[in-house]
């Protein structure tokens, strides 16, 4: 059994003091997951308390038979779908510009170099473009896929379908964000090329 | 149009196939040019985003989530023992055995109407244990749907 399954265990049998660890364990994955579901800093953050809440609520739901990594993103993936569905979030990402008076939200703090911040703004835009265009099942396969690094058996588990749906959910996601990622980068690349 | 391996590839350059099917989509990579295009393609992309930078949770994060848990009940089986402890169960056992013997006085074969006083203290004990059954329907904890109702009892505390 893993670290972390005998952590929820203890959770499970009353035990608050283990959910400490297993919150900075994973916290961050969690949240990265939300923002790249829903493509707002704030929001992906209150959708991540929401999932620990639920998690430590849900503590006598798990079965240490189940990686917990696979549980918690079950949870997190389950929540996250469930809340764009009613409405309580709006997928927004940046491409769709900032509002007024807001900034473009970006995964991490300011790149030393300008230029190197500004060409990672506009691909995070972009990518931001792209996900949005994907079914919510596809954004949540591609995000478990690319960001948090899970195998497709274990994002089956997490999103309770077929191996056979995450491979297909994950080609058409990765594909579709690869194109819009190289119609980018070719325009980007243009000037240059004039310029030479 | 595109050729059905295609829809392999992601999973091939994921090292999601079986041994057998890697080895199947290689050789069609070697006779394929628009399979290799999109191959190299998808090695490009996933190579993009390996190197976005990763995302920074704001430190306050961690308080905002600990605040909240401390807020939370606990989780239901912490609170049945809390309830289940001899100190609490015993005496709640015995008003519950107080209150039914003093019901079936009153509504049973023969029973008379108690003093009003009496009454009113037959009502506190009954009062006094029913949240003891009501909380945690411990008569009927029986399925993973009850202890969903049980987990969220809290939520209901308070509304009109």
């Amino acid at each position: 059994m893993d670290a972390d399954a005998e952590l929820m265990l203890r959770v499970a049998r009353g035990d608050r003091s283990a959910f400490t660890p297993l919150f900075d364990r994973h916290q961050r994955g969690v949240a990265r997951f939300a923002f790249r579901f829903v493509g707002d800093r704030a929001r992906a953050e209150e959708l991540t308390q929401d999932i620990f809440v639920k998690l430590y609520r849900n503590a006598g739901r798990y079965r240490p038979s189940a990686r917990f990594k696979t549980f918690l993103y079950r949870v997190a993936a389950n929540h996250c779908l469930n809340e764009v569905r009613k409405g309580e979030y709006r997928v927004k990402h940046v491409s769709e510009g900032p509002e007024e008076g807001e900034p473009v939200e970006t995964p991490a703090p300011e790149a030393e170099r300008p230029d190197s911040h500004l060409a990672g703004r506009e691909l995070e835009s972009q990518l931001g473009a792209a996900l949005a265009g994907l079914s919510e099942r596809e954004r949540a396969a591609f995000t478990l896929a690319r960001f948090e690094g899970m195998a497709y058996r274990d994002i089956a588990e997490a999103l309770e379908a077929s191996e056979a749906a995450v491979k297909s959910l994950i080609h058409r996601a990765t594909l579709a964000v690869a194109r819009r990622l190289d119609a980018f980068q070719a325009g980007a690349e243009e000037p240059l090329r004039s310029r030479a | 149009m595109s050729c059905e391996t295609e829809a392999e590839l992601t999973a091939y350059v994921d090292g999601e196939l079986t041994p057998a099917d890697a080895s199947a989509v290689r050789a069609h990579l070697a006779g394929c040019e628009r399979c290799r295009s999109t191959e190299t393609l998808l090695r490009r992309t996933l190579g993009t985003l390996r190197a976005l930078p990763d995302f920074e949770p704001s430190p306050d994060l961690r308080r905002r989530v600990l605040a909240r848990l401390e807020q939370a009940p606990a989780p239901w089986r912490e609170r049945l023992a809390a309830l289940l402890r001899p100190a609490v169960l015993v005496p709640s056992a015995a008003g519950l055995l107080a209150a039914g013997v003093v019901t079936a006085l009153l509504w049973g074969p023969g029973g008379t109407a108690l003093p009003p006083g009496l009454q009113d203290t037959v009502a506190l004990g009954v009062a006094l244990n029913y949240e003891v059954v009501a909380d945690y329907e411990l008569l009927g904890l029986d399925g993973p749907d009850d202890l969903e109702v049980v987990e969220h009892l809290h939520e209901l505390e308070g509304r009109p």
